[in-house]
């Protein structure tokens, strides 16, 4: 059939094309949603950005607010599409990931996960005023972020929350894997059947009603 | 090309809206409402073509078809694109709500622009003729939108020569598959369903 060649030696020529342009703009921008996520890692704040599993957000823009709309803090993710901070301060945090293009998404990492696994049930709320009373009083999870527990001089007895303090830190160690596996089956990530189906019933939905308000204003 | 929440300044996103209505309501005075079965088919396609990742070297792209909405619909590809970008964001969290018109400018006014420049050549009985009009339609409304879309970035305060470079960069794979596409799309529609091509606007 002479008059399919035409068409044909187009459309390879334009699949090579296409292909050949690929190579040359690998660039992982395309994707219409950027998702940001973040979890806690010992006294340090994960931040994770990603347009999907496979494409990473490099070099986005990653802004932390605390509560009251200050900045506290700003940087860049790496070739992973990561980025850590130290905890600066336990209260809600807000994560603002602005990639390239347009695309922007927040995170809110709640201050209960901040406090972390084994010192939400802390006696005293605020023991960082006084430098003595730190060591002696200080709930689990602060000597990390405050100072290292090592630095405390001429503290030859383990005490009770020393003791916890290690227990802590241990626990942390051993079960970052387990953190990190699932913060990354919650991580949220794109539509599902579901929400597909929906959709298109909806758009049917739409002409239905359409087509029969028009068909009841002809009769 | 979707631009998400928060990243536009008000005024460009309420100038985007009032274009947006705007169009919306062209499209909606010129449709022919017998044909309402073929927007809501292709409002359907549009709406699951950003799902629909193809693979492109390393990368993967998605198809946007509005050029194909362009030649098919005229100006009541306004109507149909604003459909399926609310389904978007309310469903996919693509883009969202205050960011619709915008969003719904970088996409449709290159679709009109292409049935006007484009449409008769594409419907044309000349084989090559009709080819290129389409492949074109289809490269050159995504090539329109990123340019849109780099214009509203740049109104909200970012340069536009780095903005577009990289908008358009990261578009050329996409730009070449839709022209493929379409071309395609509109050579099969002319030997299997040529009354599909003709003008969706109604006759007065």
């Amino acid at each position: 059939m002479p008059s399919v060649k035409p068409m044909r030696t187009f459309m390879v020529l334009a699949a090579l094309a296409g292909l050949w342009l690929g190579m040359f703009f690998p660039t992982p921008a395309l994707a219409h949603k950027v998702f940001v996520y973040a979890w806690v890692e010992g006294d340090r704040v994960q931040v994770e950005g990603y347009f999907s599993r496979s494409q990473k957000v490099q070099g986005g823009r990653v802004e932390v607010f605390g509560p009251d709309g200050r900045r506290l803090l700003a940087g860049k993710t790496d070739e992973k599409g990561l980025f850590s901070f130290k905890i600066p301060q336990k209260t809600d945090l807000k994560i603002v990931l602005t990639a390239s293009m347009g695309h922007k998404n927040d995170y809110t990492l709640k201050a209960d996960e901040l406090a972390g696994g084994g010192s939400t049930s802390r006696p005293t709320p605020a023991p960082a005023s006084k430098p003595e009373a730190r060591l002696g009083t200080a709930p689990a999870g602060e000597p990390r972020t405050a100072s290292p527990p090592v630095a405390a001089p001429a503290v030859s007895q383990i005490d009770e929350d020393r003791l916890r303090a290690m227990i802590d830190e241990a626990l942390d160690r051993k079960l970052q894997p387990l953190i990190r596996a699932m913060a990354q089956a919650n991580e949220p990530h794109g539509p599902g059947l579901t929400e597909i189906l929906g959709g298109l019933g909806y758009i049917l939905g739409i002409l239905g009603v359409v087509m029969y308000m028009r068909s009841r204003g002809k009769r | 090309m979707h631009i998400s929440e928060g990243v536009l300044s008000a005024p460009v996103l309420l100038s985007g809206a009032v274009v947006a209505v705007a169009g919306t309501a062209i499209g909606l005075r010129k449709l022919d409402y017998d044909r309402l079965p073929q927007v809501a088919v292709l409002t359907s396609a549009f709406f699951v073509a950003s799902l629909v990742h193809i693979p492109v070297g390393p990368s993967s792209v998605h198809l946007i078809l509005n050029g194909l909405m362009g030649l098919l619909l005229g100006w009541v590809a306004f109507p149909a694109i604003l459909v399926g970008l609310i389904l978007q964001a309310v469903l996919f969290q693509y883009g969202g709500l205050t960011v619709l018109g915008v969003n719904v400018v970088v996409m449709a006014l290159p679709a009109v622009v292409c049935h006007y420049g484009l449409g008769a050549a594409a419907r044309s009985n000349m084989r090559y003729l009709s080819i290129s009009a389409s492949f074109v339609a289809g490269f050159g409304a995504i090539l329109l939108s990123g340019l849109l879309m780099a214009a509203a970035l740049v109104l909200t305060g970012e340069s536009f020569w780095p903005v577009a470079r990289l908008v358009l960069a990261a578009h050329v794979p996409v730009m070449v598959i839709e022209g493929v596409f379409v071309a395609v799309s509109v050579q099969f529609l002319k030997k299997v369903r040529p009354e599909l091509l003709e003008t969706i606007h109604a006759k007065r």
